[in-house]
């Protein structure tokens, strides 16, 4: 038992934590539809009492905001951390420990949103969080800042995930594995976590100045300038693209599940990859028409429609590509093929009703209504959650090597979409009823449809208890089902069910002619369906000695860490109010020190310990084949540095071209103060690179003159910074929390611990290289290190002439 | 060329352009024209330093697409916001 | 029957909407549904020839045809859509200059009621909840709010706006008939949003100068 507690809180095998994100989101998918029964039981009859406004506010928010952040998503990420790597014909990610840590980091602020309700109030203003009334002056409740912590915390693990997948999908493929030749389910994925690398940080930024806002009381997101509108771009900047991030996967898992059960190819399957590609190039392009009647003016209005109904062509494509494969198919339908089939269906009427919402005239009826929340709702329940319950049925048998119950499972499908559609087609009826509100009164004549949303919604809830019931006790007494019980073809069907800890005995090779190779064998016998070669006979698992294996791999610091940031989190969430006007918060010391102290022992020992992380040379990885999967993933990681501070700047952008009155170049900022920072950190740049150059040429004392060099040159720029303020604070600047004074803090102190994270890896690479590291041929941490460094360099080259010359 | 000699040639092009940047207020009197070629300079610095620091220069171009992707969605941001606020109304 | 331009506009071009969502709807579905139950598995069923098999890439399968041809008819379908929102659009957001006396408002949204300001040329008057017009002449409502992100909508005439704090969005239109109609926020903003109603309340013209003469005016 205390091995099997040690293996699941220390494990890093992608299997072991694609299982622990299935199981949480389940259970978070549970928790959030009991929210939502809650509030389908208080919205059954006029003038119900069931609920109160405040508590019915709290339940809708923290409802969306678990389905879409703890369960869409997570659910997905699930099976692509079990499948991807098995699909293409890697041993694991390409960052184990850092995987683990995304699972834990998620976990931690799943409980941090859960514990914000016990903390006055759970955030109560709609997931979509819209402003001025998240401003501390509305809604003062400590839970509310908790809620900002629990998503920030969330953001970071996805972040984490992001460049994980990345780098393995693009850099660890089996030799000749070339991406034209992945699975679509393998692509969605990627195509998802370029979505989520993107998107993300705008989010991430939304949030932190949300958060500053209520704790420093700056006056962003409740100001005039700044305000709603501001809120509304930056959110809804990350959060159209974040519907096609929770949407993506499950239809990667539809177009690899029909074409198996349909017996035949994909019809079409390179068109519905460069649909998908292009919907997420333009899925950044459409946010405007959550923006519809704020007043944004004819111009953008219209912009904004074309952009959002011509997103509908590519799913177009997609749609009828996916029913075409059914053309002279031999369909199955077994349960996955149902729930892909029926998920396409629901699909269907979704995607249609969004092209209504597409149109800015409609919009200005539609917008705020159940119409809005019935075309969601058949897209993320009916296309995304129905779909990768397909999924779950799919791959049930790998994953616990196990048949379900099919009966069972055909059942549950028959009355998950009839509850589906008796709960949800009723709301495009209530076109005039407002969303998230407690209660309605008799005369409006909204009872009828309610009810019978309200029995759907019951129906399609119970159904889901036959789908736990299924899965729990197939996965203890369900038969054997074999490597591939649906004949399938990708390669995660050619592994025994369930895999053995390694995955692959050899890693497959895909030769030109379209065979893969395992082992030695030359390719496979007609017909047979299974593989045959070295260490795969039909139907039995390879003999190895799973527990030394298992063990390796095994770190215990990832859960730390992740409960180091979740102590520091709170820290900073849980403080009592500390002004009256503004308000704003006092941070928790006692916790935030903890954290801190804790974080930095995990951050020591995760950097200390001996983790061999197996890199096979020959592998597919165009277009970076030169480069090391420890550079791509810092560069992927900078590509999403780009975003967060491109939004913290384009947000000082949007307040100050509202603002017709704002404070000529040096009267408010010392320009000497920005020119002599700019001229130490572009110095600091310089040592950062000599000492690379001197590590290179074996130069200890360079090195070291080089990396003290930085490490002074960044403390004299926050040196200098922090006399600034002090003289700012002194004078009042930033006690009138104008808005000239709240971008300038918020921006470059976002930039400034930045500087601080560099400076701190510094005194790590300094106490190296006086040891003698680095001057030996092993000075790529010196390369990783100077890539963020100049980053941090290149933004302060943009923030000094912004904030203190024009 | 020397690579260390380089490294200081970039750094004294960095310099001297952060002077020309402080100065340009009285060369430019006109400000959208001020403005814009004030962040000119500063992206000319930007491209030096990821270029020859960040070693872009001599890596596979796929490597640049990470940041150049991110500033093409960044700027899609704040131009079409820019859009909202300022036209068409 | 025609309750305000809004209604009778919006009306329009939902139908438009719904009738080409039904069309393409109905074919899609029946496309599917039909080769759900052509090609399902029976022991008549034809083995495919090009079922894919574990140790092969699958082959390519589709014409470019197809795609060329989907997306040919799903510009044909969603041009008139854009056309039509555009057309709606323009009248949407090109209120009437002139207004009768008493028909251009001010909407204040608060948390939780809504306030209603006249001007008669000298000095405002406020009411809160009861918004009243008069029938058959051009409204005009500039709405904003006063303190977080309200929704200023009138149900049954398809027309709403966002008032937010700051900012004032002007919407308008032309009621058709005398009665009442129920105003309500539609955008989440605080434990009263639920009942934060008011009511529009459609007068005679007679009806309404007399108010405006004896009230506003005063």
């Amino acid at each position: 038992m205390l091995a099997s507690a040690r293996r699941w809180l220390y494990t890093t095998n992608h299997k072991d934590v694609g299982i622990l994100y299935l199981i949480t989101s389940i259970f978070l998918f549970a928790a959030a539809g009991v929210l939502a029964l809650t509030m389908r039981t208080q919205l059954s009859v006029p003038g119900n009492t069931l609920l109160t406004a405040d508590i019915y506010n709290q339940f809708v928010t923290v409802h969306g905001m678990l389905m879409i952040f703890w369960v869409l998503s997570p659910l997905a990420f699930g099976f692509a951390n079990f499948i991807i790597p098995l699909q293409i014909g890697c041993r694991d990610l390409a960052f184990p420990r850092l995987n683990a840590m995304s699972y834990w980091f998620f976990l931690f602020s799943g409980v941090m949103m859960i514990l914000s309700f016990f903390f006055g109030a759970a955030p109560d203003l709609g997931w979509t969080l819209y402003s001025p009334q998240t401003a501390a002056l509305f809604t003062p409740t400590i839970g509310f800042n908790l809620g900002a912590g629990a998503l920030i915390l969330m953001t970071v693990s996805i972040t984490m995930s992001s460049v994980n997948f990345l780098v393995t999908m693009l850099k660890m493929r089996a030799p000749g594995l070339k991406l034209r030749y992945m699975s679509v389910f393998s692509w969605a994925i990627l195509i998802t976590i370029f979505m989520m690398l993107y998107a993300f940080p705008s989010f991430l930024a939304a949030v932190v100045l949300l958060y500053v806002d209520r704790a420093f009381g700056t006056v962003y997101f409740s100001s005039i300038q700044g305000g709603s509108l501001l809120w509304d771009n930056v959110f809804w900047f990350f959060g159209h693209p974040e519907v096609y991030i929770v949407l993506f996967p499950a239809l990667g898992i539809i177009a690899d599940i029909i074409p198996t059960f349909a017996r035949r190819p994909l019809y079409g399957a390179k068109y519905v990859i460069g649909a998908m590609v292009l919907v997420a190039m333009l899925s950044f392009a459409v946010w405007g028409h959550h923006m519809f009647v704020t007043g944004i003016g004819i111009v953008s209005t219209k912009l904004y429609t074309v952009t959002t109904i011509a997103i509908s062509l590519p799913f177009d494509v997609m749609i009828i590509s996916l029913i075409e494969t059914l053309g002279m198919a031999k369909l199955r339908l077994k349960a996955p093929a149902l729930f892909a089939l029926g998920a396409v269906a629901n699909f269907i009427v979704g995607g249609i009703t969004g092209i209504f919402l597409a149109s800015v005239a409609l919009d200005y009826a539609l917008r705020g209504t159940y119409f809005v929340v019935a075309h969601f709702h058949y897209l993320m329940v009916g296309a995304s959650i129905i779909g990768l319950i397909g999924g779950l049925y799919y791959w049930f048998p790998k994953i616990t090597g196990r048949m379900y119950d099919e009966k069972l499972a055909k059942i549950h499908f028959v009355i998950s979409m009839i509850g589906f559609q008796i709960l949800y087609f009723p709301m495009f009826l209530l076109l005039d009823m407002p969303r998230r509100v407690v209660t309605y009164t008799p005369d409006t004549g909204w009872g009828l449809l309610n009810l019978t949303a309200t029995l759907g919604g019951f129906i399609f809830g119970g159904a889901q208890l036959l789908l736990f019931y299924n899965l729990y006790r197939s996965s203890r007494i369900g038969p054997p089902s074999g490597p591939n019980p649906w004949e399938a073809w990708t390669l995660e069907w050619a592994l025994p069910s369930p895999p053995p800890p390694h995955d692959f005995d050899v890693i497959p090779t895909f030769s030109g002619d379209g065979t893969i190779r395992f082992g030695t064998s030359p390719g496979l016998p007609n017909g047979s369906g299974q593989p045959s070669g070295i260490g795969y006979p039909n139907g039995s698992s390879v003999k190895h000695d799973s527990s030394l294996l298992h063990s390796e791999g095994l770190s215990p610091w990832p859960i730390l860490m992740a409960f180091a940031a979740f102590i520091l989190f709170l820290g900073l969430t849980i403080g009592k109010p500390a002004n009256p006007q503004p308000v704003s918060y006092q941070p928790f010391w006692p916790l935030i020190a903890d954290g801190v102290i804790l974080g930095v022992i995990s951050l020591f020992g995760y950097s200390r310990e001996k983790f061999t992380v197996h890199e096979d040379t020959h592998v597919e990885s165009w277009p970076f084949k030169q480069v090391p999967n420890m550079k791509l993933g810092i560069w992927t990681f900078l590509g999403a540095e780009v975003i967060f501070f491109g939004v913290l700047i384009g947000s000082y952008f949007f307040v100050r071209t509202n603002d017709a009155a704002w404070p000529p170049a040096g009267t408010l900022f010392d320009i000497r103060n920005g020119f002599a920072m700019t001229l130490v950190l572009l110095t600091s740049s310089l040592t950062a690179i000599m000492a690379l150059a001197s590590a290179r040429a074996g130069n200890r004392s360079g090195l070291i003159a080089s990396l003290g060099g930085t490490l002074v040159l960044g403390a004299a720029f926050l040196y200098i910074k922090a006399g600034e303020w002090f003289s700012l604070g002194g004078s009042g600047v930033f006690q009138n929390y104008s808005l000239p004074a709240t971008s300038y803090f918020i921006t470059t102190g976002t930039h400034g611990v930045h500087v601080f994270a560099g400076m701190c890896m510094t005194v790590y690479l300094l106490a190296n290289a006086i040891k003698g590291k680095y001057i030996n041929g092993d000075h790529t941490a010196l390369e990783h290190f100077g890539l963020y460094w100049h980053f941090v360099d290149i933004v302060w080259v943009f923030l000094f002439p912004l904030f203190y010359l024009i | 060329m020397n690579t260390n000699y380089l490294y200081l040639l970039i750094f004294a092009a960095l310099i001297g352009e952060t002077d020309i940047e402080v100065n340009l207020s009285s060369i430019i009197p006109a400000y959208n024209e001020y403005v814009t070629v004030l962040l000119g300079i500063a992206g000319t610095k930007a491209i030096l330093i990821a270029m020859f620091y960040q070693h872009l220069r001599y890596e596979p171009k796929s490597l640049s697409t990470w940041v150049i992707v991110g500033l093409v969605i960044a700027s899609l941001l704040m131009g079409l916001s820019f859009v909202q606020l300022h036209v068409g109304h | 029957m025609a309750v305000s331009s809004t209604q009778v506009q919006f009306d329009s071009l939902f139908g438009l909407f719904t009738y080409l969502a039904l069309t393409v709807g109905i074919v899609v579905f029946s496309f599917l549904i039909y080769l759900i139950i052509r090609y399902r598995e029976k022991p008549s069923s034809r083995q495919p020839s090009d079922t894919p098999i574990l140790g092969r890439s699958p082959p390519s399968r589709g014409h470019s045809r197809t795609v060329i041809l989907t997306l040919t008819l799903s510009t044909i379908i969603i041009v008139p859509l854009i056309i039509g929102s555009f057309g709606a659009v323009d009248k949407i957001l090109t209120p009437p200059q002139n207004v009768c006396q008493g028909c251009a408002i001010e909407v204040t949204a608060h948390q939780f009621y809504w306030q209603f300001t006249y001007s008669n040329g000298t000095k405002p008057y406020r009411t809160v909840g009861i918004l009243r017009v008069p029938v058959e002449q051009n409204i005009r409502l500039n709405v904003t709010s006063a303190d977080v992100f309200h929704d200023f909508g009138i149900i049954g005439y398809d027309i709403k706006t966002d008032a937010i704090p700051g900012r004032t969005n002007t919407i308008w239109f032309y009621p058709d008939i005398t009665g009442n109609f129920t105003i309500q926020c539609f955008e989440l903003c605080g434990v009263g949003h639920a009942t934060m109603k008011g009511t529009l309340m459609v007068m005679t013209q007679s009806a309404y100068s007399a108010w405006y003469n004896s009230t506003v005016v005063h």
